[in-house]
């Protein structure tokens, strides 16, 4: 899944990548706090990415072992593939990753928008 | 009188909670929260039970991920069943989606009860919904968007809107207090300026003797010689999701459910009522987004999220417009495309102004419980809606262009990820399958219908479920039609006035 993420959100010179956001921790939280559901269901959207570039760059090789050049290429292509289910699920993949990317102080800082404080995670208990 | 107690998570090592009140109230949105204050003002033990954690604004989250996780019902990620798999937005937490919503205030209109009246029977309804809308307004601080909070988007909206020369262009009243702008209501106003039902009616249900529940979601409603006498359910920790201890509500006058429109239908299959009725009817607002690209800086997050709105269209074609800002986090899954390409129009996300549209949708659908309990959701628009919708992205598209924008995105499966200013009228003819948008439901209405005839409802007009005594439903789903206009105001009308009938009814009646 990672891999699937840092391919969807690369680092480029304007911009922090999802690999420059603490992706590691945030996945290790999302796995932890998320339903089995929806976890299952990002995991088959990243499986999904790395099985498909035969569908776009028609290469029978996971996304993961393709060149940067066709890795990207595959990731804009089908993000944007007219197959509404695979769309669908990488939309997923791109959603969760936007969790972790759009937070971050780096990229809310080059947005002009301020650091967000820490989620208390709390709740009124009496 | 002494406040009533809260109780929160209990352990299956603490003993069972076992109450009884006069009323219990399932829910604290918009329409539990309502009926459970009107009912302590009227003198009667009241009982509110909460599915979600009681957060008050110092516990709300930042980040959109703390939103979906700590606010939001399953992580907001329950979709429709069907061809198109569009979200279905519901907030569990106390307070319900008043907190995550954008506290906007649009009375009933005439022609709705009207409506009701004609083809649903629903007689005697204008009056105290109207009179109790005036409490709240007074009550939750209605004001219009302070100029200092509006933000550029809605600056913009407003321009071109005016430009347009839309019979109805406005910035909203709210129920907000000295609104500061921070654009942070969908994860919570933790300025307290946004008035949700967890900063004031639930804390006066409090204040008045009534017991709160919280993380307490209900199981089933209990049932005695086919009359309404209690709810029951076990503690679900906040964050574990771990089960607690059962507790019991029994009530001596009433069982209120005001669980949401999809709760609601299914809490009561599970309880056994039946009712050829029951989850059928199911209406929304569904709704996308059309992104205007300006050349000067438009930071759609300073600002009221959403601060203008326009109801000239709410008859013809059906369509309600209205600006909405969202954070980066969403922005970078809703622009299309991946990689360098997606990471090189996130670069725009400063340029950008997003306004959306409601759809006043005919199409109906129905609630059921899935295998395990939780609620289904089957709803799709029909040829006549989604020309409506295509007609909305048209009007924004239009809307922007007259504002000073350059571009638009329309976020369109199959065409062109940006239109220039001179080509938005390709949006006229934009493809009407549903799968190709990104679309979502935020207002719900049906699923608890009201009516005089009980094969076509499952409520009458002061939301007793027909045939049931004791039992009375108080949320969105008793709405028989689709408003076209927000729905909080007229689910906290409809929930004072049937509190009201409540109090005023011999239990023998109710």
């Amino acid at each position: 899944m990672r891999s699937a993420i840092v391919i969807l959100y690369p680092r480029t010179p304007e911009l922090p990548g999802a690999e420059d956001c603490d992706l590691d921790a945030f996945l290790a939280q999302y796995r932890r706090e998320t339903t089995t559901l929806i976890w299952t269901g990002v995991v088959f959207g990243a499986l999904v990415f790395h099985l498909t570039p035969i569908l776009t760059v028609k290469i029978p090789w996971p996304a993961f072992g393709l060149s940067a050049k066709h890795a990207d290429e595959h990731a804009h292509k089908i993000a944007s593939t007219d197959l509404y289910l695979v769309r669908q699920l990488i939309f997923l993949v791109k959603l969760v990753a936007g969790l972790a990317w759009g937070q971050h102080p780096e990229v809310r800082r080059r947005m002009a928008l301020p650091p967000l404080p820490a989620d208390p995670g709390t709740w009124k208990t009496s | 009188m002494s406040p009533g107690e809260h109780i929160a998570y209990r352990s299956k090592d603490e003993r069972d909670v076992d109450v009884e009140v006069d009323f219990v109230v399932v829910g604290s949105g918009a329409g539990g929260a309502t009926a459970a204050v009107t009912l302590a003002r009227g003198g009667a033990t009241v009982a509110l039970v909460e599915a979600g954690a009681w957060r008050d604004p110092e516990d709300y989250p930042s980040s959109a991920y703390g939103g979906m996780r700590d606010l939001m019902d399953d992580w907001g990620a329950q979709v429709t069943a069907n061809r198109a798999l569009w979200p279905v937005v519901q907030a569990r937490t106390m307070g319900g989606t008043t907190v995550i919503n954008s506290a906007i205030c649009v009375r009933t209109p005439d022609d709705i009860f009207a409506q009701w009246v004609r083809e649903h029977g629903l007689e005697d309804l204008r009056a105290p919904v109207l009179r109790a809308q005036d409490r709240v307004e007074r009550e939750l601080c209605v004001e219009e968007v302070p100029v200092a909070a509006r933000g550029r988007s809605n600056l913009l909206a407003k321009r071109g809107g005016d430009a347009l020369g839309f019979s109805d262009s406005h910035y909203m009243m709210r129920y907000a207090k000295g609104c500061e702008g921070s654009g942070q209501c969908i994860q919570g106003c933790r300025a307290r300026r946004k008035q949700s039902t967890n900063l004031n009616y639930v804390p006066e249900t409090r204040a008045r003797g009534g017991i709160i529940l919280s993380s307490a979601p209900v199981e089933r409603v209990l049932l005695e010689r086919g009359r309404a006498v209690g709810v029951t359910g076990r503690f679900v920790h906040p964050s574990t999701h771990a089960k607690g201890t059962r507790f019991v509500v029994r009530a001596r006058r009433a069982v209120v459910v005001a669980a949401s429109v999809t709760h609601s239908p299914v809490l009561l299959m599970r309880s056994g009522i039946k009712s050829p009725a029951l989850g059928n009817y199911f209406r929304a607002h569904p709704g996308t987004g059309v992104f205007g690209c300006y050349d000067e800086p438009v930071d759609m997050n300073v600002g009221a999220t959403q601060g203008w709105a326009s109801t000239a269209f709410r008859v013809d074609p059906g369509l309600k417009l209205e600006t909405l800002a969202i954070p980066p986090e969403l922005v970078a899954s809703r622009l299309s495309g991946g990689g360098t390409e997606l990471m090189k129009r996130l670069t725009e996300y400063r340029h950008l102004a997003m306004w959306c549209h409601a759809v006043r949708a005919e199409s109906t659908g129905t609630i059921r419980a899935s295998f395990f309990g939780n609620p289904v959701v089957r709803y799709e628009l029909d040829g006549a809606d989604m020309l409506r919708f295509r007609k909305g992205m048209h009007l924004l598209a239009r809307q922007h262009v007259a504002a000073g924008a350059k571009a638009v995105l329309p976020g369109i499966s199959g065409m062109p990820y940006k239109l220039m200013a001179n080509e938005v009228d390709k949006l006229a003819e934009a493809p009407l399958d549903p799968r190709r948008y990104i679309a979502i439901l935020s207002h719900l209405f049906g699923g608890c219908v009201m009516g005089k005839d009980p094969k076509t409802s499952v409520v009458d007009a002061s939301g007793r479920v027909h045939g049931v005594p004791g039992l009375v439903v108080a949320d969105a789903s008793v709405i028989p039609t689709n408003l076209g206009v927000n729905p909080q105001h007229t689910i906290m009308g409809l929930a004072a006035t049937f509190a009201e009938r409540l109090l005023d009814a011999p239990r023998a009646v109710v």
